[in-house]
């Protein structure tokens, strides 16, 4: 298993003009970030923060207006086709091709990269049963419940064994047992394919639950904080949870999570 | 919960009997009938309404080598169309310079009426197959275009987003994503087109041909056989209907996804 390269985001500025009204629109303003091999990093803001536009420029489909976002010495929009393979995505809804079974759906990304017929099968079957779709395999996504064909688009996404994985607001229509449920299984699976992990989320409680840090948002994607989430023992989750619902509300960082920091040992942290 | 994808599938449908359709059939056919009988109580001349005894002594001396040649100009041009209205399509979707200088000249060839391409091609062409092939393709062809190009552009914005994130090629995205997308769009246009290109073909045949079912509607025009002019008829709606019911099984099997 290689060890995925390290994603430095730096100055990362991205300016739309508006169709309609000509007008520029800061949609990320500056922001510099971190992410270390294999980590999880659950991404939270309000709507609107910047956070779709972020996940557009870290899949590449999308060119920064200023700064960059490296992945090793690579970037991916400007080195585009190196990442095919390397990045998978699962979306907020699952975007199954309709006219696809479900194993034809998780075997895309391997025929993108052109895998012999035999191997693209054989990984997509291996997939598709982990994650208990065993015998539906045939079954066309209108044949499957909402759980059941997110569970495909996660198959779709690890089947590549990516070094990236990117999850926008993957769980959020789902309803709580089975998001619960999807979001441990994604989690596990991330840590064994020893991907990093981006999700983007509007759940506080599944950044907390999911990321080893979770980055907070304010608006044009303004960093307005970085928690490492292991700093927190689970009885303060609370707390946490308060802390950043309170950043968010005042678009300014918390002063008690000033206090704590990020690399703020924890019985500091505790005291607090 | 272990209940197989096979089993949640409804049975497929294999032939049902198009009972509506035979009794209104019939039903017509009783009222043709009694008209042949009455024509001459209601002061219209007999051979204006033929019987259907009459009608069908006509179909039996069809010539089937007339069907055929028909059949033979009508398909062919509908794949000429189509290739031609696909490529055509795929190209403006890529270029946007190019969908704008030429939809305006596809806008007018859908303007300009049939009969004036039928005596457009009569005036530019001498072989006869030729002009028949310029006017379907020319007809159809446009067709095919606008409607796979709405398709491309009614394709979702999630699904080109999904498929752009996996990274594929110019060529994997076409026929991985947007051919298959647009098959519903393309069933339809093939479903327009094959009626109005046995429109077509006929008038196509009146000028000019020595062949097909157009030129033996003009001969017994010219005969005075109305009878006949019923017995092609027939043939060109029998025709029409096997077409359509070929494009409907076809469409049936590849778009069994959206039962």
């Amino acid at each position: 298993m290689s060890v995925p390269p390290p994603i430095e985001v730096r100055g990362l500025r991205k300016i739309f003009r508006q169709t309609t009204t000509g007008q520029s629109v800061i949609a990320i303003d500056r922001l510099d970030l971190t992410i270390a091999p294999r980590e999880v990093v659950a991404i939270v803001g309000q709507t609107g923060c910047g956070k779709s536009t972020f996940f557009d420029l870290m899949i590449g489909l999308e060119a920064p207006t200023e700064g960059s976002i490296r992945i090793g010495d690579k970037t991916p929009h400007g080195d585009f086709d190196h990442f095919r393979g390397r990045i998978a995505t699962v979306f907020q809804q699952d975007r199954l091709l309709p006219w696809r079974s479900a194993l034809d759906n998780a075997k895309l990304p391997l025929e993108l990269l052109g895998m012999a017929e035999d191997e693209q099968r054989k990984r997509a079957l291996t997939w598709l049963k982990r994650l208990g779709l065993g015998s539906f395999t045939n079954a066309f996504p209108h044949e499957l419940s909402g759980g059941m064909r997110q569970r495909v688009a996660i198959a779709r996404a690890f089947v590549v064994q990516p070094d990236i994985l990117l999850a926008d607001e993957a769980f959020g229509h789902l309803d709580e047992v089975t998001a619960a449920e999807l979001r441990e299984t994604f989690l596990a699976l991330a840590r064994e394919c020893g991907s990093t992990a981006i999700l983007i989320t509007h759940q506080l409680e599944e950044a907390i639950s999911v990321g080893d840090r979770v980055v907070v948002f304010g608006k044009s994607a303004k960093l307005l904080a970085d928690i490492h989430v292991a700093q927190w023992p689970k009885t303060k989750y609370a707390l946490l949870r308060e802390v950043i619902q309170s950043t968010l509300q005042s678009n300014k960082p918390d002063p008690r999570l000033k206090k704590i920091g990020s690399k703020t040992p924890r019985k500091k942290t505790l005291r607090s | 919960m272990n209940t197989s994808a096979e089993e949640l599938r409804e049975p497929v449908r294999v032939l049902n009997f198009p009972r509506h359709t035979f009794v209104s059939l019939l039903v017509f056919a009783a009222v043709w009938q009694v008209l042949s009988y009455l024509a001459p109580v209601l002061g219209i001349p007999p051979f204006a309404i033929p019987s259907l005894v009459r009608i069908a002594k006509s179909i039996a001396t069809i010539t089937p080598i007339d069907v055929v040649v028909t059949l033979a100009r009508v398909l062919g041009a509908l794949i000429a169309s189509f290739v031609f209205g696909i490529a055509l399509a795929m190209a403006m979707y890529r270029s946007v310079p190019l969908e704008k200088y030429l939809h305006p000249i596809i806008r007018l060839f859908m303007a300009v009426p049939v009969v004036s391409w039928i005596l457009f091609a009569v005036l530019w062409f001498p072989g006869v197959e030729f002009r028949i092939g310029f006017v379907l393709v020319v007809v159809c062809g446009p067709v095919f275009l606008v409607d796979t190009l709405d398709a491309m552009r009614s394709v979702p914005r999630e699904l080109r987003h999904m498929m752009q994130s996996f990274r594929p090629t110019v060529w994997q995205y076409f026929i991985k994503l947007m051919l298959p997308a647009i098959v519903p769009t393309i069933f339809t246009s093939w479903k327009v087109n094959i009626s109005l290109a046995i429109r077509v073909v006929t008038i196509a045949e009146l000028v000019g041909a020595v062949t097909g079912i157009g030129h033996q509607l003009s001969v017994a025009q010219e005969l005075f056989s109305v009878a006949d002019v019923f017995a092609w008829t027939i043939v060109l709606v029998v025709l029409l209907f096997l077409l359509e019911a070929v494009v409907a099984r076809v469409e049936a099997h590849l778009l069994r996804w959206r039962a």
